[in-house]
Formats: C-alpha cells, structure tokens, sequence
C-alpha cells in the first residue's frame, strides 16, 4: 500500500470516527465532504512533523553544529510546530482560503469572468502533475522570499520576525517559530498569491508534506551541506547562515526557504562553508526563552514601539 | 464546443497512449481529491489508466446521443469531455463552478449545479451556450427532472431546502424547508425523493405542492439515491456516522429489504451487467464492487475522494441513461 493511500485511510477513519459524529451532531454535515480535506491536512501535517522528528533527531545528536547542556529552549518550539502543522491553525487557515476564494470565484463569475488554473492557461501541464507542483511551489517560494526580505527591510516588521530570530538553540523543531501577527501577514500575503494563481488546496499533499520536511531540516542543528547541490535546495548550513548573530536584522542573507535560486538572483546569496552561531543579540531574553505567552506579549510590544518609531520617522503624530 | 485551449490541448491527448479499444466493458471513477478520473476494466478490475482534470472531478452527465461523457470539475472551473465507449479525453471548456449536473429528458437543457457559488445554470445542450442563471439557495447539491421536463428538483445542501424550477419559464416554482443537509434527489413514480445527509433517511415530496408526504429512515446521513432500473430496486448510499453502507428498499412501498454494511464513507453507485453494485468509497480512496444477493464485495484501489462513477455498460440500455437510474 502506498505512503498516500495509508494517510488517506488516516484521514478516512478520522473523518468517519471522530468528525462526522461530531459534524451531525451539531447539524453540520454540509461540511462533510470538506471535513475530509480537514482531515487529510491534520494527518499530512503530523506526518510531517513525524518525518522531520525521525530523521533530525538521530542526525542532530550526531553530527551537531553545538552540544547544548539542556534543551529547555527548543520545547517552546515544539509547541509553536505542532500549534501550526497539526492543530487548529491549518484547518482555519483552509477554510478561511475556502471562504475568500468562494467568494473572489463569484465575484468575478458574476461580472462574466471565469478565473482559470496555471493548468488551464498552459495546457501542456494537464497530467502532468509533478511539474505543476514545481511550478507551483517555484511561485510560491518566490513570493515567501520576497516575503521574508522584506519582513527584514522594515523595523516594524522586523520586530515581530526577531522571535523567529531570536532562538540561540535552534533547531528542527524552530521553523514554525514566528508571532501570531507575523504568521497572520504570512497567511495574508500567502492569500493573495494563492488567490491569483488558483491554487489547488489539498491536491499534492505528499508534495507539500516534501516542501515543509526541507524547511524543518534547514533549521536543524546539523553540520550538514548539500556540497554541489548547494544552489539547488536550502541546507541547513545555507539557512543556518541566515540565522546567524551577525545576519540578524536588515542586513540579512539566504532569504530563500526551499529554492536558493532566489537569492542567486537577486544578489543575496552566501555559500561560504561556516557554521554560524545563531540568534539576534539585540532581541530581549523573554523573547529568547520566554514562554509562548511571554514571547508573544513581548514581540507585540516591540511591535508597538518600531511602529511608533516608524510613524514618527514619517513625521505622523509628530507636533506641528 | 472547442476552444482555443481545447485545441492547444488536443495534441496531448493524441499522443497519449490508447487506453484501451472499443468493446472493453470501462468504468469511470471521478476522483474528487486528487484531480484525476480512474478508468478501470470492469472484467479484470485492474485501474487502466488515471486521465486528468483540473482539480476537483464530481459527477457526469452523458449526451442523449451518447458520444461523450461530460465529466463536472468545480475546483477547475471546467467540464471534460470523454469518449464513453473508448475513455479517450476529448477536452474540455471553461464554465463556472460545474459540481453536478444533467440534461433535461427533451435534451433541450444541460442544468447544472454551481454549488459553491450558490446558483443554477441553465446551458442550451448543444450548444452549451449559458441560458439563464438562477441563485437558488446555498449550496445547490444535487438535481433530477420531471420526465416531461417541464420541472428541476434541486437539493440545497446548506438552507436544507428542495428548490423546484420551471423549465418553461425558468423561473423558480417553489422552494420549501425538507430536512438537514438534503444531497441527493430522484424523481420517482411520480414524486421525488431528497435525501438527508444530517438526518437518518430520506423524504418524499409532491412536486406540485411542495408537500413532504413522508418520511423513511433508512441509516444516519443517507446521502444519494439510485434506482436499478434492471431489478427494481432503490438504493440509498448511508455516509454515517453510525453505521455506513447502502440500504436496498422496494421502490413502491419502500420497505426495506436488505441493509449492506460498508466502511469508507459510500457515495455514488453504478451496477455492472452481472448485476455486482460498483460503490464509491470517499474515505478509503477505493471502489467496492458488492454482490448484492451475498453481501460480499471487494474493493478496487482508485485515487483520493472518489466521488461520481460512470459504467460505460449502460450505454447497453435503452432510454435515458443518468446517474440515478443505474
């Protein structure tokens, strides 16, 4: 039986054990059909965090960048993978894209404009789905590098992606560190672009559960480098030069998540071997070791005050 | 209708390998999740061939002259047009949000469900030429019609309501309150049968008035409903959350004459010639092929969501061929 079909009958059993009973008791069971696509996204994310987990684990305590006397840090970021891959977070996220994307579909068939797919703009892709995946995901990793440049370009923005930055331990589990109103500006920008090009929402599952494996594995603690294929996929050695102390902040590098293709292009790009240590020494010790509570608190006020800063550099609030 | 995009994709689909030669006895599995219809030779029921669609493949309507398959794909935003003797693709066109689907018995219409947008086009059948757009309801679900053709039955699926339309006027008749979460819907010995998916069977309602003149319980969250015009008997797919499977009941008195326990979340049916009940399993990415006088079945592993299902050795039968009346 195929890795696929197996996940599939996960989500199946969820689907008819515990959603649908939950669904007609409430009167719901219009969302039946949908509920499955829930499923299949929980399943296919704790799948991905089992993946990552199995095979960073073992490398991390073998060939790791640092040896940490404890790893009290790292758990808050157990927290955030399983709060954004597993939990609720992902389903509202579908929905809401449900939603909007009924809505926009609508909208335009109403005014006689019927929106297309990549597929039916380039015909040559119809059965041929994994070069419409990487298609896809080429756009979509283009639009997260831009995305996350530029989340390095502004102070205020900065300020909420310096807790992402700000893990001295960082590891496989860190990807899906990030401020509640980071991952909303993510989810909005991520909105727009899947929006326009149409993106299908549950029709290369593995594909994705792939994609997110590269991102967890890229912040892995793991002296590790893809040699030659450097340019090709991002490393953990790649990513972890992004994080290093002195890349925190505006003047970064390696913005890219999957592709490093991208920060070929626009000059952004540092292959040199080294193995950096990581955080932001200007980011405060809550944001650093805090509890999710605590981090989050703390990113909004820092938020606050780089906006405030921003808006004054502008001359808005300013006496005359 | 060929289109530019048709044509360009024409080519592909010449250089695709025959899938198999007229006379194979095929069956069309549509694969909701994962963009793609199985094909599949009901005599050795090994899968052929995965043709694709865009996204979201869901239910079929067959041309009165019966030379292609309209296969409904509402993600996509597209309807694919298929061989039903050979499955070769023979394109497809743009159109908005088709989820379910049918020709009017005169073939004057092809009305189709926009389930998501919440409407109801009306197409001239040949030409496909959109006639008359109707906003029905949320979530208009499933159809049939009156044999004169003179009305539709639509199932809101999320305002629980059964909306009825004049075809002469195309117009809206009525619309009345019929139970949660109504799916599927067949006009029957003169009345017409809605399904209700949050409730434990189905309703049968008058369609002149509108009147619900009773209620049968057939499983929790029964979802379609078919007739086997062959042996004269009713089924009704249960998608649960109790006990799942199909439920055979005579068609005029509606008694129930066997009950077929079956996982997966069954869906859409179809029945070959040797009389074995082809069942789409939603939740296990299967088809399970049921001997109905022993309760066996067997399954044949199809793609993600497999939804609507077409056995091409219908075409056998004479009169109308639709995907309630198997």
């Amino acid at each position: 039986m195929s890795l696929d079909r197996i996940f599939s009958n996960i989500a199946g059993y969820m689907e008819q054990y515990l959603v649908l009973p939950v669904l007609f008791h409430f009167h719901w069971m219009a969302w039946g059909d949908l509920a499955f696509d829930w499923c299949l996204i929980c399943v296919y994310g704790l799948f991905a965090v089992l993946l990552t987990y199995a095979v960073c684990v073992p490398l991390e305590y073998w060939y790791p960048v640092e040896r940490w006397p404890d790893r009290k840090a790292v758990l808050v970021d157990v927290f955030y993978t399983l709060l954004n891959r597993v939990g609720v977070v992902p389903v509202i996220t579908f929905v809401l894209f449900y939603h909007v994307q009924t809505w926009t579909t609508g909208f335009l068939v109403e005014r006689g404009f019927i929106p297309p797919t990549l597929e039916s703009l380039i015909p040559f892709l119809l059965g041929r789905p994994l070069l419409t995946f990487l298609i896809y995901a080429l756009i979509l990793d283009f639009a997260e590098y831009w995305r996350h440049r530029l989340s390095h370009s502004f102070r205020w923005w900065y300020a909420l992606h310096a807790l992402h930055h700000a893990q001295r331990q960082m590891s496989f589990w860190s990807d899906d560190r990030n401020h509640l109103i980071d991952d909303i500006i993510s989810f909005l920008w991520f909105f727009v672009i899947g929006l326009i090009i149409n993106i299908p929402p549950v029709q290369f599952p593995l594909l994705v559960l792939g994609l997110k494996f590269i991102e967890s594995l890229s912040h892995a603690n793991i002296r590790l480098s893809f040699g030659p294929l450097e340019w090709l996929i991002v490393s953990p050695r790649f990513h972890r030069f992004h994080h290093g102390l002195r890349a925190a902040g505006r003047n970064s590098c390696n913005y890219a998540s999957v592709f490093p293709v991208w920060d070929v292009l626009f000059r952004t790009a540092d292959f040199q071997d080294k193995y950096l240590p990581t955080g932001d020494a200007r980011a405060p010790e809550a944001l650093v070791t805090g509890s999710y509570v605590t981090q989050q608190v703390t990113g909004l006020k820092l938020f606050w005050q780089a906006l405030g800063k921003s808006w004054a550099s502008l001359g808005i609030g300013r006496a005359a | 209708m060929l289109t530019r995009r048709t044509a360009l994709s024409l080519p592909i689909s010449l250089v695709a390998p025959p899938a198999w030669g007229a006379g194979i006895p095929l069956a069309f599995v549509l694969n909701s999740a994962e963009g793609s219809v199985s094909i599949i030779n009901v005599l050795t029921r090994q899968v052929i061939r995965a043709a694709p669609t865009y996204r979201e493949p869901s239910h079929w309507a067959l041309t009165q002259d019966r030379s292609r398959l309209l296969i409904c794909d509402a993600g996509g935003n597209a309807l694919f047009f298929f061989d039903p003797v050979t499955g070769a693709p023979l394109g497809h066109r743009r159109m908005a949000d088709p989820y379910q689907l049918g020709f009017t018995p005169d073939n004057r219409y092809l009305v189709v469900n926009a389930l998501r947008l919440n409407f109801v086009d009306i197409y001239d059948a040949r030409s496909l030429v959109l006639v008359k757009r109707l906003s029905t309801g949320r979530w208009p679900s499933h159809l049939d019609f009156s044999p004169d053709s003179r009305w539709s039955f639509h199932s809101m699926q999320n305002s629980n309501t059964l909306v009825s339309l004049d075809l002469t006027t195309l117009t809206k008749r009525w619309s009345i309150l019929v139970g949660d979460t109504p799916a599927g819907v067949l006009w029957l010995n003169g009345k017409v049968l809605v399904c209700l998916m949050g409730e434990r069977g189905f309703v049968e309602v008058d369609p002149l008035s509108g009147a619900i003149t009773r209620q049968v319980v057939t499983g929790d969250g029964a979802h379609n409903i078919f007739i086997d015009t062959r042996r004269n008997v009713l089924y009704v797919s249960n998608r649960g959350p109790g006990q799942t499977g199909l439920t055979a009941l005579d068609p005029k008195t509606f008694e129930i004459l066997r009950t077929y326990p079956i996982p997966g979340g069954p869906d859409d049916i179809s029945i070959d010639p040797d009389g074995q009940i082809w069942i789409c399993l939603r939740f296990a990415e299967s088809v399970a092929v049921l001997n109905p006088d022993t309760g066996a079945y067997s399954t044949i592993p199809v793609g993600r969501s497999p939804h609507g299902i077409f056995l091409n050795t219908l075409l056998r039968q004479k009169g109308l061929i639709t995907a309630e009346r198997i």
